[in-house]
């Protein structure tokens, strides 16, 4: 039973990995937390559920050409929005992506209703070892995390242009007269953050189904997945996201099912009011 | 038509309270609150529960002082949180209430919620009249809130309440104690959110969970940064136009044939996300904005903030207007000379 | 005047500046720098020397006047061009990336350079052996390094670009003088690589004993530009203490 859930915690939390490393991404690097992650996730769904529906894409294919979508959507987002405050501040920012949020999320409802829609894929019987029960979904999301996760982590540990990206986090002044572009540097922050999520999207939309609120089942669990491993760093969020993922699915053993999104919360605060460091990352706490 | 008008008047007074309460807290004290809306179902569901036991007016101040309770409780946990966290915070506070509300049904009712909630003043007149009296009641009820949270604005909480939210370590220095003045005021603004609850519960008589959505939250920040972070007048003017603009497009549906109920909805919350980003884009400061005032502004008598307001008009050099050279002409030759 | 002036190493003409939003805090400075000169910058509080030395990075907008470097016109660029046309910054706080390894501040400092000459391995060879302490320790934060360490790092990140001219905003501030010492010397080796330098300096003993040309500002003008030892000890308190305008 309670290797049930852990098979199944860590399937949730790989999951939620990689919308908590979109959040983290932009967070160290345009410095604000966004709120429209959760729809954002969502639009990346139903855009692989148009390509798979209509254009009669393989999901694999529906995922690239989500993930296309939604980077393009995310920079446009971040002309449109984003950059008419650069340095506005981050409740600015939070503000606006929580409209950014409303405007996303209405756009499919208004778009495809608020019915639930599949993916049009085969059914397969899961996978029964040592007497558990892993599903194909759980397997092909697992395999597709560790991949995007590997590549991701590899990027920007490991290459020029993830040096970029953590010196413009550091000091984008700084990077600014050592030859990095600090508008070249967001605007591929966002792709990478709007691919991340458009994957996410197509995960849990295998997982659960395509509804117009399916991303915001997301957003609280990878605020505190994010926080747990420290805003800003990104091996932090898939450690945080790992754990959160195994918390809510262990709290089953005692709290009711309703309540996992409580966990996360009460993770958050609890963290918060301790170790204002998360893991691995900036301060949280005002002066 | 008084009944239509007493529906807007009432709605609007429960966006004008939820406003003026979060107007309150960020504006005058800098303290996000993301979790609005549950404060505003705690002060609902307060009135419902308790109402048929203890009467409506009494039922009111509970609410009132549930929220303010709460609000007390979560701020102590959390108000040393920078803003991005307590941001993050609340809306997770939001988010559990609604959890709450949905599943705790032993208490709430769940997903039903709960019916007959007494109405203030409702033996005193006919049915026929009641819309009238709710309408009076709402605007009475905003009025006194309006007039109590500006004197508390100008009293000597609310300055130091501003000078926090400018500086808070010259503040602290100053000697006002940062956190207990922080924490008062989420309890003040939670309680005007309570009252705005019992206002909606009173008006609807009857309430469940999908009534509060994270949408109240949007629109109350919306309110507040169209008025202008701080101003009281500035909000009313904000809340106003914007419960208005919205009710006014309830009535679209019949004009734009062509979408359905649905897509009409999606509509509207769409036009308030949009609505809150033009506003950051073209006027972040809002409508009437207070003017940035320095620490010093708030505490003329305080010695510490004189002394920095004196240290900084000194280094600002005297000699600044003069644009003649002082006597150094022979400089320039100098440099000129080595290098002919 | 002789027939074939050298370009000067950095040329300003009528520079006006100012923060978004404020007057003019630069207030119309012109001056040519001859190549491998040092010029130090003085100037009471206030005075816009620091204003001056952004301007002339790119972190603050020009409102007015020309910057050219080696001839070519800079004034436009945003400062991460400005690095590869020639002109290197040395902030005076945070200049170096604190999360950074010092090998990756270093490589970050060569990576987006399209295009500028003479910079690669000899280029950081060179730059490496004149800051031993640093080539020593590559996997080291950089924000676990003492002050003066932090300031070679930013100084060798600055180099490593093949700059022509080198700005530097108060290098010495904060450093014990032991460290005072060991900075300049660090800036008398830059120029001896064929670097002209101007650096801001509060610290005006050391300006005057090390530059070759002082540029006093006032209010945002120059009011002065010559050899250090044109500049009495009763002239400094004057301009610095007030009293020097008519």
């Amino acid at each position: 039973m309670v290797g049930q859930l852990i098979v199944d915690g860590l399937a949730t939390g790989l999951l939620l990995a990689l919308p908590s490393l979109a959040l983290t991404v932009v967070f160290g690097i345009l410095k604000f937390p966004n709120f429209a992650i959760g729809a954002t996730l969502t639009l990346g769904a139903y855009a692989a559920w148009v390509a798979n529906t209509f254009l009669q894409l393989p999901l694999f294919a529906a995922g690239a050409v989500a993930a296309l979508v939604v980077a393009a959507v995310c920079v446009l987002s971040d002309m449109l929005v984003f950059a008419r405050m650069r340095d506005a501040g981050s409740i600015v920012l939070l503000v606006a992506s929580m409209g950014l949020s409303l405007v996303l999320e209405n756009i499919c409802r208004f778009a495809f209703g608020n019915a639930t829609r599949n993916f049009d894929v085969a059914i397969e019987r899961p996978i029964r070892w040592h007497g558990l029960r892993i599903s194909h979904e759980q397997l092909t999301s697992a395999a597709t995390v560790v991949v995007c996760v590997v590549l991701v982590q590899l990027v920007i540990y490991g290459s020029p242009l993830g040096r970029a990206m953590r010196a413009t986090a550091d000091n984008p002044i700084l990077a600014a007269v050592r030859g990095v572009e600090r508008e070249t540097i967001v605007r591929i922050t966002w792709v990478l953050a709007g691919a991340l999520l458009a994957i996410a999207g197509v995960l849990a939309g295998l997982d659960r189904a395509v509804d117009p609120l399916l991303g915001w089942s997301y957003q609280i669990p990878a605020f505190a997945a994010a926080i747990l491993g420290g805003l800003g760093s990104p091996f932090g969020a898939v450690v945080g996201a790992l754990v959160i993922g195994l918390a809510e699915e262990l709290s089953v053993l005692v709290l009711p099912t309703n309540y996992r999104q409580v966990v996360s919360f009460a993770i958050i605060l609890v963290l918060l009011m301790m170790r204002t460091q998360g893991l691995l990352g900036a301060k949280a706490v005002r002066r | 038509m008084i009944a239509y008008l007493s529906t807007l008047v009432v709605l609007v007074s429960i966006g004008v309270l939820v406003g003026l309460a979060l107007n309150f807290q960020w504006g005058t004290a800098g303290l996000v609150n993301f979790g609005v809306v549950g404060f505003v179902a705690l002060g609902a569901y307060a009135v419902a529960l308790l109402g048929p036991h203890i009467g409506w007016f009494a039922a009111m101040l509970c609410a009132a002082a549930v929220s303010a309770a709460v609000s007390t409780i979560l701020a102590f946990l959390s108000i040393r949180l920078a803003d991005d966290y307590l941001a993050i915070v609340t809306i997770g506070f939001g988010e559990v209430v609604g959890i709450l509300l949905l599943n705790e049904d032993w208490l709430t009712g769940g997903a039903l919620g709960i019916a007959n909630v007494p109405r203030p003043f409702v033996s005193l007149v006919s049915a026929a009249h009641y819309d009238a009296v709710l309408l009076g009641f709402a605007l009475a009820l905003v009025a006194l809130t309006f007039v109590t949270l500006e004197i508390l604005v100008r009293s000597p909480f609310g300055r130091a309440l501003r000078a926090v939210r400018e500086d808070p370590i010259v503040a602290g220095a100053l000697g006002k104690p940062v956190l207990r003045l922080r924490i008062r005021a989420f309890a003040v603004g939670g309680a005007v959110m309570g009252l705005a609850g019992a206002l909606h519960a009173f008006y609807l008589t009857y309430i469940d969970p999908g009534q509060f959505t994270s949408i109240t939250t949007a629109y109350a920040f919306m309110a507040v940064i169209l008025g202008g972070r701080g101003s009281n007048t500035g909000l009313l003017v904000g809340a106003g136009s914007i419960m208005t603009l919205l009710e006014a497009t309830r009535f679209l549906k019949d004009a734009l044939g062509v979408v359905d109920g649905a897509q009409l909805a999606a509509l509207r919350l769409g036009l308030v996300g949009i609505g809150i980003i033009l506003l950051l884009i073209l006027r972040p400061q809002g409508l009437f904005a207070e003017p940035r005032k320095r620490v010093s502004d708030f505490f003329p008598d305080d010695d510490v903030a004189a002394d920095r307001s004196a240290a900084a008009a000194r280094t600002a050099p005297a000699w600044a207007v003069d644009p003649s050279v002082p006597s150094f002409q022979h400089c320039e030759s100098e440099v000129s000379s080595r290098e002919s | 005047m002789s027939a074939a002036a050298p370009i000067p190493a950095l040329s300003v003409r009528a520079l006006r500046a100012g923060y978004p939003g404020g007057g003019d805090i630069v207030r119309g400075i012109s001056v040519d720098l001859a190549p491998e000169t040092i010029l130090a910058v003085i100037g009471p509080n206030g005075s816009g020397k620091s204003s001056f030395v952004k301007t002339l990075a790119g972190l603050l907008r020009s409102r007015e006047g020309s910057i050219e470097v080696t001839g070519k016109e800079v004034t436009n660029l945003s400062p991460a061009r400005r690095v590869r046309a020639g002109l290197a910054y040395v902030p005076q706080e945070a200049n170096v990336f604190r999360n950074l390894t010092i090998a990756e501040n270093l490589k970050l400092a060569v990576e987006f350079l399209r295009g500028r000459s003479g910079v690669g391995p000899a280029q950081e060879a060179d730059v490496l052996a004149m800051f031993p302490e640093i080539a020593r320790q590559p996997k080291v934060l950089a924000g676990n390094l003492s002050g003066g360490q932090r300031q070679m790092l930013a100084f060798a990140c600055a180099l490593v670009s093949n700059p022509e001219v080198l700005l530097l905003d108060e290098p010495t501030a904060g450093l014990s003088p032991k460290f005072v010492e060991e900075t300049m010397q660090a800036v008398l080796r830059v120029r001896e690589a064929g670097v002209t330098v101007l650096l801001v300096e509060q610290n005006v003993a050391a300006a005057l004993r090390f530059a070759d040309e002082v540029m006093v500002l006032v209010a945002g003008r120059k009011s002065c530009h010559a050899a250090p030892s044109v500049l009495s000890g009763a002239d400094l308190t004057d301009l610095f203490f007030g009293g020097a305008s008519a």
